[in-house]
């Protein structure tokens, strides 16, 4: 009897270990099972019934996490986002298909000078207006875009290619395309495409984790909340926020350039208001406050436009005009939903309601057992 | 470019830097006039007219945004809103192009309210950055019931053949309904001045935004108000939405395409001034519209061919950046205001 409870008592020690050290690492050990469930999920015939989109959605997870190191984080709302995405997406199919005279480059060396190119761009910007107040900085933000986005329709030295944007030669020479499924061939190696994606996700994902929980991370939190407190404890608000906008910019262009080649080129759509716009909506859906919030709002946003482009392609034999209401009432109440969201708690979140809800069953559920 | 802001200025505080940018922009629109006299009053009309139609969306903006701390995002969709009501009223209905200009912005009015009641009463004085938010999801709403109503493709209305006609000007011939646009924005805009200035309820209006509270002490239906402000904010805004797209037609972008350009409006007039916003709107339709017609007569006098950039849709952002890196404030804005 007594030697039962020793014992069980030393595994309870080492469950509590497990458990304090799954609690630490939480973060990491989520990212891989998003990694290693993503595809399953939505390839289950059920759900999607194809496999292509899961590199794309964990793409744009990189991508709205970026952006709310700036705005969950920072707490500063950057409207314009989707031009540091064209940044890397541009840079990237630039260099690799060196059209127009310009260079032909490894993709690497072009995704790094889209990241170069994204994170002065940022600092700049950042320096020029994160002491503005968040509306005038959201729309600030907005306002360059829509510049960029000109810029790049009027196809400058014929780099951009004006409306068409890049799509010719843009596959680097370590990615394959066969029968439109990406392969990444390093030497006599072949990795599906997705696997690379998620190598790049993990390694931005955890890069991120890091530098939300470092005494940066935690004085950008600092600023959010009080920013009179943060700058009478000593923290330099204005270079805080410079730097957390030049970080996002950076990963914001790394995800762009690995876009680029998951979407076969730059497109102009990529640089405008609409993708801004949508990255906000992910953010704020999946709910800003958490590091998953993000990757949440990313996958049931990509996932529902996904799902209802398929069924409609389904559907096609019938009347097309129905689809296309149901269609549009799904944008319309997505909107609505989005509005009611922000009118009750703008900061939550599917993810912070998601957490509650789960709280809340573990008590009732602990409270049965008791 | 920038030099209308010395008007209010103390002459004598002007920095030197002032007085030789804005030579250098006389010396620059004369050499233009003198090169391409029939192109520049041309244009200088078309970029009066395209300041007039961003003074009237601005004006709702900034209105809302000054009495009640709304950032409104929706304003472009009510724009737009206004420019797709126009053509039901005058294609669908069959009434004529006068009978849009009345209806389309009373509709747009009441659709503006009805948000007002069930959403945006519920977000004043909490942080801008949520009615933004709330105001961009409403904007999603209002733009997909216009593409499931009237569809993707570009809409056109015939105006009344009173306006269709052109009016000469000696260099040039300009067609009269823009002649008309300026006016009726002009009378639009001084309208609203006085209700906002001279009148009653405007005196109770800002009364109650400076101190909600004890206005509502002595006696003034607060709430009222506001939902009648938003109401004139909504109408102007589908108002300039009727007035525009009779010349340009309607597409699905000019919402978010306008809402973006009356913001940078209102950075560059200042915030919470109304006659920044006016001022300001008109100094950007204009530059917009001068400046390919300025560079390419630069370009023709200097023989420079590469120097006729055609950057008219990146003027008013470059506008901005120059404002924002010389006078944050904008140029007739108060200080602290938002910030």
């Amino acid at each position: 009897m007594s030697g039962e409870t020793a014992t069980g008592g030393g595994s309870t020690e080492t469950l509590d270990r497990a458990r304090s050290l799954l609690g630490r690492y939480r973060v990491p050990v989520g990212l891989v099972l998003v990694v290693v469930l993503l595809r399953p999920v939505i390839s289950n015939p059920l759900l999607l019934g194809y496999e292509a989109v899961a590199a794309t959605i964990l793409i744009w997870m990189v991508f709205v996490a970026a952006f709310n190191l700036l705005f969950g984080y920072a707490g500063l709302l950057s409207f314009g986002h989707a031009m540091f995405l064209g940044f890397g997406m541009y840079a990237a199919a630039i260099g690799v298909s060196g059209r127009a005279g310009a260079p032909q480059l490894p993709f690497p060396v072009a995704a790094a000078i889209g990241i170069a190119v994204a994170a002065t761009v940022g600092y700049l910007l950042g320096r020029l207006t994160v002491e503005k107040g968040e509306i005038y900085f959201a729309f600030l933000t907005l306002a360059v875009a829509q510049a960029v986005e000109f810029t790049a329709n009027r196809n400058p030295l014929n780099l951009t290619g004006g409306s068409n944007g890049v799509t010719q030669n843009v596959l680097p020479g370590f990615v394959e395309s066969t029968r439109g499924q990406l392969v990444v061939v390093f030497g006599g190696l072949e990795v599906d495409w997705y696997w690379f994606v998620s190598a790049v996700f993990l390694v931005s994902m955890l890069a991120l984790w890091q530098i939300v929980r470092s005494p940066f991370g935690r004085s950008l939190v600092a600023i959010r909340e009080n920013g009179d407190l943060a700058r009478a404890m000593g923290i330099d608000t204005t270079r805080y926020k410079v730097q957390a906008f030049t970080i996002s910019a950076a990963f914001s262009a790394l995800a762009g350039s690995v876009l680029m080649v998951d979407r076969y080129g730059a497109s102009q759509e990529t640089l405008s208001v609409i993708t801004s716009g949508d990255t906000v909506l992910m953010a704020v859906l999946g709910g800003v406050r958490y590091f998953f919030g993000p990757i949440a709002g990313v996958f049931v946003w990509q996932f529902a436009e996904e799902f209802l482009n398929e069924f409609e392609v389904l559907h096609l034999g019938f009347t097309s005009v129905d689809l296309s209401g149901v269609l549009t009432h799904w944008q319309f109440f997505l909107g609505a939903l989005f509005v009611v969201l922000v009118v009750v708690a703008p900061l939550e979140g599917i993810w912070g309601y998601l957490r509650d809800w789960v709280r809340d069953l573990y008590v009732r559920l602990k409270g049965v057992a008791e | 470019m920038n030099t209308t802001e010395l008007t209010r200025e103390d002459l004598a505080t002007v920095s030197p830097a002032w007085w030789a940018a804005a030579l250098v922009a006389v010396v620059l629109l004369a050499v233009t006039f003198a090169v391409e006299p029939g192109l520049f009053i041309d244009q200088a009309i078309g970029g009066l007219v395209y300041g007039m139609v961003l003074v009237l969306v601005t004006l709702g903006l900034s209105l809302i945004l000054g009495l009640m701390g709304i950032v409104n995002f929706a304003h472009g969709a009510f724009f737009m809103l206004g420019a797709y009501l126009s053509y039901s009223v005058v294609v669908t209905l069959g009434l004529p192009f006068w009978a849009a200009l009345i209806l389309a912005p009373l509709a747009v009015g009441v659709v503006g309210v009805v948000l007002e009641i069930t959403v945006l009463r519920y977000l004043y004085g909490s942080d801008p950055i949520v009615s933004l938010l709330a105001t961009f999801g409403l904007t999603m709403m209002i733009e997909e019931v216009i593409r499931a109503y009237w569809g993707t493709a570009p809409l056109e209305i015939s105006r009344p053949s009173v306006l269709t006609r052109g009016t000469d000007l000696g260099v040039t011939t300009v067609p009269t309904y823009r002649l008309f646009l300026v006016g009726v924005a002009v009378l639009t805009i001084v309208a609203v001045y006085l209700l906002i200035s001279r009148t009653d309820f405007g005196l109770t209006v800002r009364a109650g935004v400076q101190d909600g509270e004890m206005t509502e002490f002595v006696g003034v239906n607060l709430p009222v108000r506001f939902t009648a402000m938003f109401f004139l904010g909504a109408a102007l805004a589908g108002f300039a939405g009727v007035l525009y797209s009779a010349e340009t037609g309607m597409r699905t972008t000019m919402g978010e395409t306008f809402v973006i350009l009356a913001f940078v409006v209102v950075v560059v007039g200042g915030i919470g001034s109304l006659f920044g916003s006016v001022v300001s709107g008109i100094l950007i339709g204009v530059s917009a519209y001068l400046t390919p017609v300025v560079l390419s007569a630069l370009a023709e006098v200097t023989n420079q061919p590469w120097l006729a950039l055609q950057i008219r849709d990146l003027v008013p952002y470059l506008v901005m950046i120059l404002i924002l890196l010389y006078r944050p404030r904008g140029l007739f804005g108060e200080e602290g205001f938002l910030e």
